[in-house]
């Protein structure tokens, strides 16, 4: 091995390689090392990751019912049908389809901005000097650790009709709704307040134009509100390792031209951050995504369809109906959308980077 | 857009790998496909181990299914191993796939179908010697496309539970436990007060669906077809629609339980309507609640219940189906079931012990009564979704016309395979 | 070059001290109100949760968020540790330091390279990885399964670990984290000649022990709790884990109750090691302030 490198490493000449960091590279020394530092991921995720995730996919054109291998031969090949019985045909299955991505979207949309500035928040907090910043780090990191099913357990109660939420809601002289119960969407609940009712319509995959805008169930608000919760600790650390890289960078800009706090932050610290906002809100718009956890320990789907996720729909049309097919369609057609969401936001959050790293080098 | 076609790059290397992945297992690991479970009669190799998987409810009932096994290995000379569930779907699932599935598990009456419906289940019950001392509706409702796919190994029915101290202070007596819709309906009121409601439900087809039977109508009709839609079920949904506008029944979610089990225990409701299982959950979570079962009240067209029903399941892909059909017969075997009911509190699958069972368990006997004038959920594969639709319907039962609501039910119900 | 940056760095560092001190955009007062408040509503469940797992199932059931139990009690505890639970931690800690210690390895080498080694087809690998996280896991848990036992490592140890040495969530921290650190230091060990492995490890992992205790506290989290992997890798008693047994403890239909005291007691046992983890470990983070050119 070592040879190799040497050989791969004399076709470039020393000052050529320092002077540009990405020409030469790719054919010498570094695109060997490259290929061999990622190679045991590669064969990691190759082989248990994308291994099945093509098994999937070929499931997912397939008759395939569960019994014997997906490869026998009495599997046959059905092309798009399962992805047709979710988008094209009406029925249950599309509107359910519907309904899920419907529901999932509210989430997404409402957890990720807020998690993202919370877990911020939270890191710039606790990234300063003080007593006790190991025991409040802790604190805010301990939902990120106490079990899915214990969390779940205590918001199903504090959100009950009768529990502490609606309590304190009383005490200010309001009535919360019943989190569990109530069907219609925060959005519709607030046109109704004002008057205004749902208009009959055209719609997508099964729903009206208003399902669509109808907003989150207050169920799945609740959700919302734990998801923040659980995953700000987890993204917290992620902002703090960076916050503490690039510590002695922001004071040398801060003390060059005399900022104050706020304007360092936002000028300074922020654009700094940029590779690991990405790193949060990608991995956010992911787990968002695929919501599934608490739906198959809070929730099941319930109250009236308000919660289920493609996620969730995905599982149990393969492991409750044996419609495996289906149900690894689903999971396709969520792929494409997150791929296209993570695709989008490196745009978005590429497009406004004044390439301040490059700078360094 | 590089991503996704650089990815599409590599998804397409990696189904080249599957696919010789595919081409070597055909000769090993995977198997070939299970021999085809309508053929001929059960027959193997009598020595090879068994294994059992169950879902339990709690160590009472692992020890005492481990223990009867126990006893049957002994006996039979055959070695079997009882395995506990962590998620029983998704273990069995997994060894349907991978061609090593257990010979003996747990199955419900509406999963059935399912499993029955791609091959994974031995039909072998015809086999059993005891198979006549069963109830014949639970074995009509292990019954798939006419085959009978599982032994019957208990069940549980829905009946009206009542808490006691409630029913007093309402100045109501024994004589007072409601026969018909009226009476239920007066009850109702009666019990109903500032602090807690008459009646208490999980807002589902699960347990609304009595009023559906009481009526006489079901999901499907005599012949399997779909009837959803049918007057009968229109008067069952429209007498539970009436107690929830009068304040006299209110679902448990609206009290913020999470069935009606919970309403009741936390004595938010006077009365729910529950399957035997509540008894379990009193004792170990409401054991200060005193409460009364008795049968529900009959409908316009007599009586009616819900029957939920439990059995073992054999896989098709069981290498010792002969040992597999003999630990089933001894399993279901009075005395063993007897031993089952009084560990862990099922009600047997077989009439013969009934009037034991009675008189063990006193205080449920109108479960047991519920038996003759029961439902259970069809099996047809596909059913768990249209349910699933018609709960969330129900949800807005109070402010929907339930004519709509069965329509849609029956629209859902006829694209079914076998049922329109 | 490299002799001035440290100088740069350790003046940067002294200053701030200081500046930190006279410039708070909040007074002292209101930060630690502000960080009271917070934390008290991040340990809330925990505390819940705690507090129930010494109750009797009745009193959890009735009345969950009260914070003294009516009857103290440890069955919870009394019943876990009758079971296999010093089996279950034996297998889950062999699990957790062989992944813990796998990921922390291979994704911080594979994260240096996808930002730092151009190599064809870097871009393709980077795309591959986000792409994957991207599946929804729960579709591949049968297929999963199939290809375990294809490979003849199903009930096995390597089943259970292997699959999980490598999380492509990992290599995507790692990438990233790279990406907002200068390369300065390091430019400065290519002049010296140093090569991309000794430059890799004495240079690079040194200063970025702050990433790499995040990636070690994520995946310690990551395989300690993992449960699905557990189900689709193993059936034999002899491999449950801490989840898995609980899991199933913890398992039962309605008539079962609701077991609440178990299901928390098992939860409070299985945060309480991350957390302390947690503890030990976020001091050092913030040492790491300078990197390998302090001390």
């Amino acid at each position: 091995m070592e040879t190799v490198m040497a050989r791969a490493a004399g076709t470039t000449s020393a000052p050529a390689r320092s002077a540009t960091r990405r020409g030469p590279g790719i054919r010498g020394r570094d695109g060997v090392a490259g290929w061999l530092f990622t190679a045991p991921v590669l064969v990691i995720l190759g082989l248990f990751l994308v291994l099945p995730i093509a098994m999937a996919a070929w499931v997912s054109v397939s008759s395939w019912s569960g019994l014997g291998s997906p490869f026998s031969s009495t599997v046959k090949f059905v092309g798009g049908a399962n992805y047709a019985a979710l988008l094209a045909k009406p029925g249950l299955a599309q509107s359910d389809f519907g309904t899920s991505l419907r529901n999932n979207a509210w989430y997404v949309l409402l957890v990720v901005p807020v998690q993202t500035a919370v877990s911020l928040l939270l890191a710039v907090l606790v990234n300063r000097r003080i007593a006790g910043q190991g025991a409040f780090r802790t604190a805010y990191y301990f939902p990120s650790v106490t079990s899915s099913v214990a969390i779940t357990v205590i918001f199903l109660f504090l959100f009950s009709a009768s529990g502490t939420v609606n309590a304190v809601i009383g005490w200010l002289g309001g009535t919360g709704p019943g989190w569990f119960t109530e069907t219609r969407g925060v959005v519709q609940l607030l046109l109704q307040a004002v008057g205004v009712h749902a208009p009959a319509g055209n719609g997508f995959l099964g729903l009206t134009w208003f399902d669509w805008v109808a907003g989150p169930s207050p169920a799945m608000l609740v959700f919302i509100v734990m998801a923040i919760f659980t995953t700000s600790g987890t993204f917290m650390l992620i902002y703090l390792a960076a916050l503490q890289q690039i510590a002695e960078e922001i004071d040398e800009a801060a003390v060059m031209d005399g900022a104050g706090p706020w304007k360092r932050f936002w000028y300074v610290t922020l654009p700094m951050l940029r590779p690991t906002t990405f790193t949060v809100v990608t991995l956010g718009l992911i787990g968002t995504w695929q919501l599934f956890d608490q739906i198959y320990v809070g929730s099941k789907g319930g109250p009236a369809n308000t919660t289920l996720t493609p996620a969730y729909l995905s599982y149990s049309q393969s492991f409750i109906n044996n419609a495996w097919g289906r149900g690894a369609a689903i999971a396709f057609i969520l792929f494409a959308i997150i791929v296209l969401f993570t695709v989008l936001q490196r745009l978005a959050l590429r497009e406004r980077t004044p390439r301040r790293r490059r700078s360094h080098g | 857009m590089k991503i996704t076609r650089r990815a599409l790059l590599a998804a397409g290397a990696v189904l080249t790998a599957t696919a010789t992945l595919a081409a070597c297992s055909s000769g090993g690991g995977f198997g070939s496909p299970a021999a085809s479970a309508s053929s001929s009669a059960v027959s193997s190799d009598n020595h090879q181990p068994l294994t059992i998987l169950i879902g339990t409810s709690g160590d009472a009932e692992t020890n005492a299914v481990k223990d009867s096994v126990a006893a049957w290995s002994k006996q039979s000379g055959t070695q079997a191993t009882v395995n506990v569930a962590s998620d029983l779907g998704q273990q069995l699932s997994q060894g349907f796939a991978g061609g090593n599935p257990p010979d003996l598990f747990y199955v419900t009456n509406d999963s059935v179908a399912t499993y029955a419906s791609n091959g994974s289940l031995e039909p072998y019950v015809t086999q059993l010697k005891n198979k006549d001392s069963f109830y014949p509706s639970l074995v009509k409702a292990f019954t798939v496309n006419g085959k009978e796919y599982a032994a019957p190994k208990d069940f549980s029915t829905l009946a009206l539970v009542i808490n006691t101290d409630m029913w007093t202070a309402a100045g109501l007596t024994d004589k007072d436990y409601p026969t018909t819709w009226d009476q239920l309906e007066q009850v109702a009121q009666k019990l109903t007060t500032p602090q807690h409601v008459g009646l208490a439900v999980s807002g589902q087809f699960e347990r609304l669906g009595v009023f559906m039977a009481e009526a006489g109508g079901w999901l499907v009709d005599d012949n399997g077809k779909a009837a959803a839609s049918s007057d009968a079920n229109v008067q069952g949904l429209t007498y539970a629609k009436k107690l929830l506008s009068e304040g006299a029944m209110k679902y448990s979610s609206q009290l913020g339980a999470g069935w009606g089990g919970e309403a009741f225990g936390t004595q938010k409701a006077a009365m729910t309507i529950e399957g035997n299982w509540i008894s379990g959950a009193m004792t170990k979570d409401y054991s200060s609640v005193k409460y009364k079962v008795v049968k529900l009240p009959a409908g316009p067209k007599g009586e009616g219940t819900i029957q939920y029903d439990g059995g073992w399941g054999m896989a098709s892909q069981s290498k010792n189906k002969g040992g597999a059909l003999d630990l089933v017969t001894y399993l279901t075997q009075p005395d063993q079931q007897l031993g089952f009911a009084k560990a862990f509190g099922v009600m047997p699958s077989v009439q013969s012990i009934a009037d034991q069972w009675k008189q063990q368990f006193p205080e449920q006997t109108a479960f047991l009564d519920g038996a003759a004038s029961s439902k259970s959920i069809p099996s047809v594969a596909g059913i768990s979704d249209v349910i699933k639709n018609f709960d969330s319907q129900l949800d807005g039962l109070s402010s929907t016309d339930p004519k709509q609501i069965l329509d849609k039910v029956q629209t859902n119900l006829q694209a079914l395979p076998g049922l329109s | 070059m490299a002799e001035a940056a440290v100088q740069t760095r350790v003046a940067g560092a002294r200053v701030r001290s200081r500046m930190r001190r006279r410039r708070s955009p909040l007074g002292v007062t209101g930060r630690y109100a502000l960080l009271v408040g917070i934390a008290l509503v991040y340990v809330f469940p925990f505390v819940v949760s705690l507090a129930n797992s010494f109750k009797t199932d009745q009193d959890a059931a009735n009345n969950p968020v009260s914070l003294v139990p009516k009857t103290f009690t440890t069955a919870a505890y009394q019943r876990l540790f009758q079971s296999d639970l010093p089996l279950w931690l034996t297998n889950t800690v062999i699990v957790t330091v062989l992944v813990t210690a796998g990921r922390v390895l291979f994704d911080s080498m594979a994260g240096y390279a996808l930002s730092r080694l151009p190599f064809r087809g870097r871009n393709a690998v980077f795309a591959g990885l986000v792409a994957v996280m991207a599946v929804p896991g729960v579709v591949l848990l049968i297929p999963k399964f199939l290809v375990i036992k294809q490979l003849g490592i199903y009930d096995t140890y390597p089943g259970m670990i292997l699959p999980m040495l490598a999380d492509a969530a990992g290599v995507f921290i790692m990438r990233n984290f790279f990406e907002s650190v200068s390369p300065s230091v390091e430019e400065a060990a290519r002049i010296d000649g140093a090569g991309v492995f000794r430059r890799f490890w004495s240079v690079v992992l040194p200063m970025s022990r702050s990433a790499l205790i995040t990636l070690f506290i994520l995946s310690f989290q990551a395989s300690w709790n993992e449960l699905p992997q557990m189900i689709v890798s193993t059936q034999s008693p002899r491999l449950f884990t801490l989840t898995k047994g609980t899991a199933q403890l913890a398992s039962g239909a309605l008539s079962a109750g609701s077991q609440f005291p178990i299901k928390l007691a098992a939860a409070t046992l299985m945060t309480i090691p991350v957390a302390v983890l947690f503890f030990v470990f976020q001091r050092r983070m913030m040492n790491t302030t300078g990197g390998a050119t302090k001390e």
